[in-house]
């Protein structure tokens, strides 16, 4: 099977602004976006992404595949698009562009640090976690920091969305210091949390299912 | 030009590890080619060895993982790797490490293969990825400085000595110079000079090539671990805990094979053991079409693995077509872990003054000629505690080296020379080459080795280095240059595959994950030795025999 892949060129150095440019590759069923990435850098090696992992864990791989932001390496070609069509691919939407498919992380990174993003452990806490504690630790904690959610979600309360997602897993944490008052650093009302909680698991790769705190 | 007291080369656990470990006040960078949270740690399923059961201990866990590397392993560095683990263990769980739970509240524990009890700490199947993400928060909280997406290029040396280090910052598309009292490499494994790998595509080794061509020694890099359990085409990995779990492997006729190989450890047997055995089934007609076998889950039932395995679960499912609830998984031996790598002392320095290393890149030799399961992602964090450490001590011990001027001189020239203003080699490519030196490797230095295939990889590999030599890229600097990236990893993982290659042929016996069919027996009298690998004056390397350390068990038969 054929498709054409439109991407999104932009050199920082040359462009005025970016373009879309046309890569006709082949593909197979069991292949992802990111083989077809792959393949088109193989006919011009000036086409630049970020991948590492293919398996989706590494967050790399984010970019805007179609009408939205997707891990190009956990996303079947055959999901989004048929044989014969035009898939377009950029960089991940509201992100600055740096160069083709490579959005700024940056300023990403730097809003994980709005919420005090480690575990403030308990001076005196004897190092035990109960099995259902850490089973509310576990979806949250299985985010890649890939960037979809910033990409496709406004900001809830005054973190941006994965900032959020890092504050709900440690304020679950019985290790840490702040514990429920961690949402307090979010400023978040009660029905932006649920409308938060209902939209994420179908947009984040990893279908991170937030645990109810203090509501 | 940047500087720094110390400077840090890698993101993953090892250098996140070392990073939060060194000593307060010291002005520690850290630089990483991708962001420290994208580090192939994160993809490690499996779990983190540490003897805390009240069943089990030091001396077991030392034991096993001796006898489990075919006695080829330092048994000081493993007397430091078991006995630090419980330590480095407890206090992961102190900085936030949400491991697997047992009723009580201590860590759950999961058997993984060679280990005698249940003893690898973990969470589900994302184990790697949850203490990476840990490490990186308290990097964070310590206030570590970090330059995500700079690519080392090369390590100066002036007098025998680190100097500074070459940098190339992707976003700017420049490259500096980082001048530092001591540099400590964390730069992962080189899976990818392998076609069928687990590795992810930034496990190129760049750390263990580049100290190399400054001079350091390499240890064993003839030993290369197969893991037993990939998927089928995409070679991704499905993790040992699947048959820690109780997993079973199948041959296309439905048997349990490994009871004619490893009666008593079975599925759980050494990864050599296994990816072997698993090879053995299918050349003698017993592995499904296209050369695979069967892991089967089927029998754990559904709550079972959807609870302990759910990435695997996520991972068949997507990348195999396959739901490993109602059948098996077809899965294919693949390249895994790199035991070779620099050779370093206890505290983690090499034979180059102000230059440590430590992880994978590393080799101090805990896993001899075959690495057990749980046992790599316990030495990242170990040994990346002890780096850490000792970064004070090695800084306090080193002023400032001058900033580096002939060492600069020869490494820019040796940078222009990637570059052409005219045309580029018309009907040549990195891709080209970098697909050719992968089929060589996974072909002739793969899990059965002969003298003969060995002898044409060197060729092979020898001729694929003067069509790289030739290639050229367009001039400037430009930002996420990432063909150039690809260009310059390509030469770290020619050269590595070359001395693989030429450490392999020279062994001839068998041990561990090194299997000569020319030789198929363990001879201790000639080869209970490492392979120490420099770079000569030619640029080829020279091989030498370089001691093992035995303090407490004297090699014996290693059967399963
Ligand atoms: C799929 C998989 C599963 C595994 N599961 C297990 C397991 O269950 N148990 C176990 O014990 N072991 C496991 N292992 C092995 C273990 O995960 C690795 O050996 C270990 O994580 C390596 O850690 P590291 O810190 O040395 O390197 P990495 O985590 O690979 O990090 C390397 C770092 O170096 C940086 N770097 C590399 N080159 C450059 C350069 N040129 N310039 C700047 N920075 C550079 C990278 O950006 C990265 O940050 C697994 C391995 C794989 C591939
Ligand atoms: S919450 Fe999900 S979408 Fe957001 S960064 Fe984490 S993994 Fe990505
Ligand atoms: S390449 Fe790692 S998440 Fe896609």
């Amino acid at each position: 099977m054929r498709l054409t892949l439109n991407i999104s060129r932009f050199d920082p150095q040359t462009d005025a602004n970016p373009a879309p440019q046309a890569y006709p590759v082949d593909w197979e069923r069991h292949e992802t976006v990111l083989d077809l990435l792959i393949r088109a850098r193989q006919q011009d090696p000036s086409l630049a992404f970020r991948r590492s992992c293919r398996s989706g864990i590494c967050g790399s791989c984010a970019v805007q595949i179609g009408d939205r932001s997707r891990l190009a390496c956990q996303t079947l070609v055959r999901e989004v698009a048929a044989d014969g069509d035009i898939l377009s691919i950029g960089p991940l939407r509201g992100f600055r562009q740096l160069r083709d498919l490579v959005a700024d992380m940056d300023p990403f990174f730097a809003a994980l640090n709005r919420v005090v993003p480690w575990v403030i452990t308990l001076p005196d806490h004897a190092g035990l976690v109960s099995p259902e504690d850490a089973a509310r630790i576990e979806s949250p904690a299985t985010c890649i920091l890939c960037g979809v959610c910033d990409a496709e979600l406004p900001p809830a309360g005054s973190a941006t969305p994965a900032a959020l997602v890092k504050n709900l897993r440690l304020a679950v944490d019985p290790r840490d210091a702040l514990g429920a008052q961690r949402l307090k650093l979010a400023g978040l009302t009660a029905a932006g949390m649920r409308t938060f909680r209902e939209l994420l698991p179908s947009l984040c790769p990893k279908g991170i299912k937030l645990p109810v705190v203090g509501e | 030009m940047l500087f720094h007291d110390v400077v840090i080369v890698g993101g993953g656990l090892t250098g996140l590890m070392a990073a939060c470990e060194a000593p307060p006040g010291l002005d520690v960078a850290l630089f990483s080619k991708i962001y420290p949270t994208r580090s192939h740690s994160g993809a490690a399923q499996g779990g983190f060895n540490a003897a805390l059961g009240e069943d089990d201990s030091v001396e077991a866990h030392i034991f096993d993982t001796v006898k489990g590397g075919d006695y080829l392993g330092d048994q000081d560095a493993v007397e430091v790797l078991c006995s630090e683990g419980p330590e480095v263990i407890r206090s992961l769980d102190r900085m936030g490490v949400p491991w697997s739970r047992r009723p009580d509240g201590r860590p759950a524990q999961r058997s993984l293969g060679g280990a005698g009890f249940p003893r690898a700490c973990y969470a589900a199947d994302i184990s790697g990825h949850v203490v990476l993400h840990t490490l990186y928060e308290r990097a964070l909280a310590a206030g570590v400085r970090l330059y995500p997406e700079w690519h080392l290029v090369e390590i100066l040396i002036e007098e025998g000595a680190l100097a500074g280090l070459l940098l190339y910052h992707l976003a700017t598309g420049r490259l500096e110079v980082v001048r530092c009292r001591v540099a400590l490499l964390a730069a992962g494994g080189y899976g990818r000079i392998f076609q069928k790998t687990t590795n992810g595509h930034s496990n190129t080794g760049d750390g263990t090539a580049v100290a190399y061509r400054a001079g350091a020694v390499l240890a064993d890099m003839e030993f290369v671990q197969f893991h037993p359990t990939t998927l089928t085409g995409s070679n991704i990995l499905i993790s040992e805990a699947a048959r820690g779990e109780g997993g079973y492997l199948r041959n296309a006729a439905g048997e349990r094979f490994m009871d004619r190989y490893a009666p008593q450890k079975m599925e759980l047997a050494p990864r050599d053991v296994v990816s072997r055995s698993i090879f053995q089934e299918i050349k003698e007609g017993r592995g499904l079409d296209g050369g695979s076998v069967n892991l089967d889950l089927t029998h754990l039932g559904r709550e079972k693995i959807l609870r302990q395995l759910p990435q695997i679960t996520e991972l068949a499912h997507r990348y195999a077509a396959v739901d490993p609830v109602r059948e098996p998984i077809p899965i294919e031996p693949a390249q895994h872990y790199s035991m070779g790598g620099i050779r370093v002392n206890l505290d983690c320095e090499t034979t180059i003054p102000g230059l440590l290393a430590a992880g994978e890149t590393a080799n101090v030799s805990v896993h001899g000629a075959n690495r057990l399961g749980g046992n790599s992602l316990l030495e990242t964090v170990v040994f990346g505690r002890r780096a850490g450490r000792h970064l004070g001590k090695a800084a306090a011990g080193r002023p400032l080296p001058p900033p580096p001027r002939a060492s600069l001189a020869d490494a820019l020239g040796r940078w222009q020379a990637n570059f052409s203003a005219g045309p580029r080699h018309p009907d040549d490519s990195a891709a080209a080459i970098r697909d050719a030196l992968n089929r060589t490797m996974t072909d002739k230095v793969g899990v059965f080795r002969t003298g003969e295939e060995l002898g044409e990889a060197m060729a092979e590999l020898a001729a694929l280095r003067t069509r790289y030599d030739a290639l050229r890229l367009s001039p400037g600097e430009r930002p996420f240059n990432t063909e150039l990236i690809e260009h310059l990893e390509l030469g770290c993982l020619l050269e590595l595959g070359e001395i693989t290659a030429g450490a392999a042929f020279r062994r001839t016996e068998s041990r561990g994950a090194h299997y000569r069919l020319d030789h198929p027996h363990r001879d201790d009298a000639r080869w209970l030795h490492h392979t120490l690998a420099r770079r000569g004056a030619d640029g080829r390397a020279v091989y030498e025999a370089g001691p093992v350390s035995i303090t407490r068990f004297p090699p014996q038969e290693r059967g399963y």
